[in-house]
């Protein structure tokens, strides 16, 4: 048996430099996955999203879906307000992986020849897209909630690569105390590497912004209300800390869609700067006479509890989309439990409030308004002013419009 | 081999190694980007997501609603028109049809609808009406037209009854008026008035909803009425 080093005994190095390329490999095909998925929605459709563990297979179009919901998320992405969908941060992986793949093919063939300074190179570098992952998967759990299975393989990808970076590094240091016998190396190739490694990682999103759409012409196509007076003044004004935008939001409280949809305007930082009007569109049939039967069964006596809110009208929402799995659950179960969960937390005086006929009047007046624009019986929709915001600049490309359509809105 | 050569054989094949994986990687990103730059520039299916509209009931018949959109424009209900409500005479020439036939056209709204009951030669709403009244006009749900067909019965005159009919359907609409503020009322609320010329009620109206459950019901008292109803058509 003869092995890549000297042919003599096996390399201290063989096995983490065949770790490291494996990570790699792993590390690359996720990040491909997930960067050709943004990719296909910059022609502002949707798509299946790769989600699973098993590199290919991907999963419905649903926002559920973990991997839907980091996409969309504010996190994905860098330089969003200047490109539509921004540069995902995937792209950065694929040139990191590709360079690390590289460097592990070279220390796997180098072997006892690979001097100390490279191990040393690589043992430092080829952690830091575990120190990136760590940072993501906080960011995961705190900001977006869920796991998406791609972005989970590419921590366990970088977590490989780390292992392999601590291997690495103990046969730089040699066994046992022994020092090792390999050469030191001069400081010329970790400058050289050290640039190839930063030009690798920005090749891919050079390629991808320079080849991105312009997204421009499409952003005011979406129509526009024929009217954004409610006669009766049922629309809810919702309190924003800095409103300089009018804003008119359609919005269904049991809606996951709209649930995210007000978590990234805020995130975005953009929602306290909007003068938001509120018109409930509860996609519940018991109401809502648009629908045949309930899609989200509960959400007309929730929108009733918002009109209910009064000036709590936002903090009753924003109650709606934190409880919103729960609260989905107990409408199933029945409306009296709704009720009760609403009262628990609000008041009898809220519970005594949705029955009341200037509560269903109201809401009624709000529906009736959403059928005198003839606006898309679907929620959210955000009408800046009298335009509409297209539903596919209201996730990925929602800073990109934002910054084009009402820039005093973005911080 | 000597050292400095297999070093830089590792190095070579390293570099290609990496070098081949970023090409192939960029270049599917950059073929997914050029793809949906040329999607994007074709036309998208159109959109097949309902429109948010006014209610369309199955009640709402071709007849039904041709007979209805003649009345809403020749009565002046339709947006914008000046004129408002419609005599007997008008509706028998605008609808186009028998009296039976066009209470038949109502037959649907029967749960929809209700009879306000008023006293004989009088236009007053009593306590009963008022709730009925005021009930139905909530019950709105998808409907954009609010109709108030007021009648009279045989006695007096068919000038008297003419103008009694138009007053108990006046006072409809002013206590709508008067009661909710509504600032598009008058675009919701279609007067007719039939005196007890046209379309006159038989005793069957009796087991419809009225204003006053459990009073006598008959041919004469039936027609002291203003029959009130959203319709969920969309004209």
């Amino acid at each position: 048996m003869t092995y890549p080093d000297d042919g003599q005994m096996p390399s201290p190095l063989r096995k983490p430099a065949i770790l490291g390329g494996v990570a790699s490999i792993l590390g690359l095909t996720f990040a491909a996955y997930s960067s050709a998925d943004y990719a296909a929605h910059l022609d502002r459709r949707l798509h299946d999203v790769h989600c699973s563990l098993v590199p290919g297979l991907t999963t419905g179009a649903d926002e559920e879906n973990p991997c839907r919901a980091a996409m969309y998320s504010a996190y994905s992405a860098l330089f969003r307000g200047s490109y539509w969908g921004g540069i995902p941060i995937s792209l950065f992986a694929l040139g990191a992986f590709s360079f690390f793949l590289g460097f592990a093919v070279y220390l796997f063939f180098a072997g006892a020849h690979a001097s100390r300074k490279a191990l040393w190179f690589f043992a430092a570098t080829a952690a830091t897209p575990f120190a990136v992952s760590l940072v993501m998967f906080t960011i995961s759990i705190t900001k977006i909630g869920s796991l998406c299975k791609t972005c989970v393989g590419i921590y366990l990808s970088s977590s490989l690569l780390l292992i392999a970076a601590i291997l690495v590094f103990r046969a730089a240091n040699g066994i046992y105390g022994q020092p090792s016998p390999r050469p030191a190396g001069a400081w010329g190739p970790p400058v050289l590497w050290i640039l190839a490694l930063g030009a690798s990682t920005l090749i891919p999103s050079f390629v991808y912004a320079a080849a991105v759409p312009d997204e421009r012409p499409f952003l005011s196509k979406c129509g526009k209300l024929e009217k954004t007076v409610e006669p009766h003044n049922a629309l809810l004004h919702l309190k924003t800390s800095h409103s300089v935008r009018p804003t008119i939001l359609f919005e269904d409280p049991l809606c996951p869609t709209c649930r995210a949809f007000h978590q990234r305007l805020i995130a975005e930082g953009a929602y306290d700067r909007l003068d938001i009007q509120l018109s409930l569109f509860p996609l519940d049939s018991e109401c809502n006479w648009m629908l045949t039967a309930p899609l989200h069964p509960g959400a007309c006596t929730i929108s009733k509890a918002v009109i209910c809110g009064g000036e709590q009208a936002r903090a009753v929402l924003e109650w709606a989309y934190d409880q919103q799995d729960d609260l989905v659950k107990v409408a199933k179960a029945g409306d009296a439990d709704l009720r009760r969960v609403i009262g628990k937390r609000w008041g009898t005086a809220v519970v005594g409030c949705l029955d009341s006929a200037a509560t269903k009047q109201k809401l009624n007046q709000q529906l009736h308004f959403a059928a005198d624009n003839g606006i898309p019986v679907s929620t959210p929709q955000m009408y800046l002013g009298d335009r509409k915001v297209c539903d596919e600049d209201t996730d990925l490309g929602l800073r990109y419009t934002l910054t084009q359509l009402a820039p005093e809105v973005v911080p | 081999m000597s050292a400095p050569q297999g070093v830089n054989r590792a190095a070579l094949i390293g570099v290609a190694a990496g070098v081949v994986m970023l090409l192939v990687t960029t270049l599917t990103v950059h073929a997914t980007v050029q793809s949906a730059r040329e999607r994007l520039v074709t036309a998208a299916q159109p959109s097949k997501i309902a429109v948010a509209a006014n209610a369309e009931e199955a009640y709402c018949t071709p007849r039904f609603k041709e007979v209805l959109e003649r009345v809403l424009h020749s009565c002046g209900l339709a947006e914008g028109e000046a004129r408002r409500g419609c005599k007997p005479a008008d509706v028998k020439t605008f609808a186009s049809i028998s009296g039976q036939d066009f209470n038949e056209l109502f037959t649907p709204l029967r749960k929809r609808g209700a009879v306000v009951l008023f006293d004989t030669g009088k236009e007053d709403l009593d306590e009963g009406a008022l709730k009925i009244l005021e009930d139905r006009w909530l019950d709105r749900k998808g409907a954009r037209y609010f109709f108030v067909v007021g009648r009279a019965s045989k006695t007096g005159n068919v000038e008297t009854n003419r103008a009694l009919s138009h007053r108990r359907a006046n006072s409809i609409q002013f206590h709508i008026k008067e009661k909710f503020s509504d600032p598009e009322l008058e675009k919701r609320v279609g007067l007719l008035w039939l005196g007890n010329e046209f379309a006159q009620l038989d005793k069957d109206f009796c087991t419809w909803e009225t204003s006053r459950q459990g009073t006598k019901c008959d041919d004469e008292s039936i027609n002291r009425s203003a029959f009130v109803s959203w319709v969920d058509c969309r004209l």
